[in-house]
Order: C-alpha cells, then structure tokens, then sequence
C-alpha cells in the first residue's frame, strides 16, 4: 500500500475537507462564508485573523478557513496551506483599480509548492453592483486558461444575494472528492 | 484512563491525556498564568439553525474597551472568567443543529499551534467530544471559529436526569499551544429553567 493510497484512506474515514478562501481586502471571503452558512451578513467588519466554520455538507465534513486580506496579514496565508484541498479565490468584480495586485497574489499562491494538490475555484464576486466586471472579463486577466497545475473553475457570484455561492462550494467539493475520496 | 491527581502531579498536561479523561475535573489543571501568549476569549454564541435563531450569547469588551473602574471586577478570585454557568430550559435538549461560535483574540507573539479539545459531560458520560486543531494564529489577532454539529441524541431517560440534575452536566475547555495546556476553562448547564 503507497503513501497516497494510505492518505486517501485516512481521509475517507471522516471525509473531511480542508477549504482555504482567500482574496485582497474587501473581496467579500467572510460574507461568502457567513451567506453560506446562513448568518446575519450585515455586520461583517475586516477580518483581522481568520474565520473558520466547521459544517456537514452532502456528507462531508468541511473545514472553511476564511483569512483576513489585507496587505500587512498576506504574509501569514502561508501559514494556512498545509493539507488544504481547495483554494477559493474571491475577486471583488467592481475593484477594477487592484486587479492587478489580484491577479499578482493569485499567481504566488499558484506556485506554492503545499497547494499544489489544491482544487481551484475563483469567485467573481459583487455581481450584483452596477460596473462589475463579468466572470468572463476577471477569467481573461487572471490568465485562468493557463493554469495547467491546478483544476480549476470561475464562477461569476453575489456574496449578498447568495447568487451561485451553493453552486460554487458543491463543484468544488465534486472535483475534490473525485481527486480523493475515489476508491483505487 | 488517568486520574486527575495523577495529572496534576505533572509539569505539563498533553492534549492526549485530556482525551483520556472520563468525567469532568475537579480542579482546573494549569495555573491562569500559564496563558503567556495574550489569548482572550471574548465572544460566545449559540444557535439554532432549525429556527435559525441566537440562543445565547455573551461578549465581553476588549482590555482597550474597559472602562478601568477600580472595585467594580472583583481581582480578587484568579478563577473569575474561566467558568461559565449555563441556564437552558428542557427544550434545548431537543435541538437538532447548533451552531456554537468562539471568538479569541492573541497578543503580540504569534501561535505556533494552538489547539482546542472540548468534553461535555453528563456526570461520567461523555456527552460530546471536540478536538479542533487551529493551527497557526497571527499576532494581534481577532479570530472565529463556528462548529455548526448534530446535537447527540440522547435517550429519554438521560434528558430526563439531565432535567432533573441541575448543574451535573459540564464541560471542560482546555486549550494547547504547541501541545502544552494553556488554558482550561469550566462550564456548567441546568435544563430546568422555567419550571420552578
């Protein structure tokens, strides 16, 4: 029995999955994650740490790490990479001025040697504000066609509709599971 | 199994034997000052995501929040804040789905590895056991952490005694930094509120 297929059995046994949500300040990771689970979202101040919820979905126990974003805590994300099965990428659609420090810390995280194993899926956010950019425009600056390390997927969302949030989180946990949990 | 004497004779307590524990403890097993790294739990909640309603919930104001009111906190008892006293009434006990939210602060030192295992007992029945593995924690930092779980379902006959037997449900808290106890925290629950 190999390494992996030991890792694989651990894993099945409780079915648990690391999710690590990450994105610059303001991208709406702790609304997503408060909409998700069903909490009040009208008092959500700047995460200056992190939030994680534990929750049972379709049979999986998942761990969702929500990191705070802004510039001074990023150099701590590192901290949160080991075991991590899925990275989501919260891009807040309307931000267009910081695009490009977006697609910048994205593309760190992509050569990160302890999510290399990490299913990605990017979260177009704030698609329910007037100028947003559509998920096609934030897949074409983030140069997502050319990731060839990762499974990936975008999704264009509202964090504060709750627009395609379930959608999201249900592929993601699909293309894990089938990475994973899959008898050999 | 281990005893609690037996684990106070020792220097440090390991998250493992916590888990060998099979009722709650008489005594709190490391000292308040054993807390080096500043971490401050300042916000409870618990909820029901069946009505989707706040149970309860308890903040306490930050040290810069404080008024500093001399004679008003009694300084006098080192235990004031690590124990909380629960009062539900009996239909608590018929919960299907909790959310129980955490809310901590760190000082200026970041966590290497801090960890939480949390044991609910009714006298020496284990309840619930919570082993949650937070990892690293940033320095000045505020964080959350729900656990949305099933509540264990319980036999009549134990709800029954459980109703019946004020305060003999507990649990305890007991937090780790790199595998050593920094601190533990005591609770007690009463399911007769509203009946007297």
């Amino acid at each position: 029995m190999g390494l992996l297929t030991i890792l694989k059995k651990m894993k099945q046994k409780e079915k648990e999955v690391r999710i690590l949500m990450l994105g610059l300040d303001n991208a709406g990771k702790t609304t997503i994650l408060k909409k998700f689970i069903g909490e009040d979202i009208n008092t959500i101040s700047p995460t200056l740490g992190f939030n994680i919820e534990t929750v049972e979905h379709r049979g999986f126990k998942l761990n969702i790490w929500d990191v705070g974003g802004q510039k001074s805590l990023r150099s701590y994300w590192r901290n949160y990479f080991e075991s991590t099965d899925g990275l989501i990428w919260v891009v807040d659609s309307a931000d267009k001025r910081r695009l490009s420090d977006c697609v910048k810390e994205l593309h760190h995280l992509l050569v990160e040697e302890r999510l290399a194993g990490a299913t990605l899926l990017v979260f177009a956010n704030k698609q329910d504000l007037p100028g947003s950019l559509s998920s096609e425009e934030i897949k074409e600056i983030l140069d997502l066609e050319g990731i060839k390390t990762h499974h990936w997927s975008i999704l264009p969302c509202s964090a504060v509709t709750g627009k395609n949030l379930l959608e999201g989180i249900d592929w993601l946990i699909d293309d894990i599971s089938s990475r994973i949990f899959t008898l050999d | 199994m281990i005893t609690e004497a037996e684990l106070l004779k020792r220097g440090s307590i390991t998250p493992e034997d916590t888990l060998r524990l099979t009722c709650s403890t008489d005594n709190y097993l490391c000292e308040v000052d054993d807390n080096i790294y500043g971490i401050d739990f300042t916000r409870f909640k618990i909820r029901d995501l069946e009505s989707d309603t706040v149970l309860f919930e308890i903040s306490k104001p930050s040290k810069e929040e404080m008024p500093d009111l001399p004679g008003s906190v009694d300084v006098t008892d080192p235990n004031a804040g690590r124990f909380v006293r629960y009062q539900f009434t009996p239909q608590f006990l018929n919960l299907k789905t909790i959310g129980a939210t955490v809310e901590f602060v760190v000082g200026d030192t970041p966590v290497q590895s801090f960890r939480m295992i949390e044991r609910h007992y009714f006298r020496s029945q284990l309840l619930k056991s919570f082993d949650f593995d937070f990892g690293f924690c940033i320095p000045n930092s505020k964080n959350t952490c729900e656990h949305i779980y099933e509540f264990p379902k319980l036999s009549q006959d134990t709800m029954q005694k459980m109703i019946n037997s004020p305060f003999e449900t507990k649990s305890d808290s007991f937090y780790f930094v790199n595998n050593k106890l920094v601190m533990h925290n005591k609770a007690d629950y009463a399911y007769n509120a509203g009946l007297e």
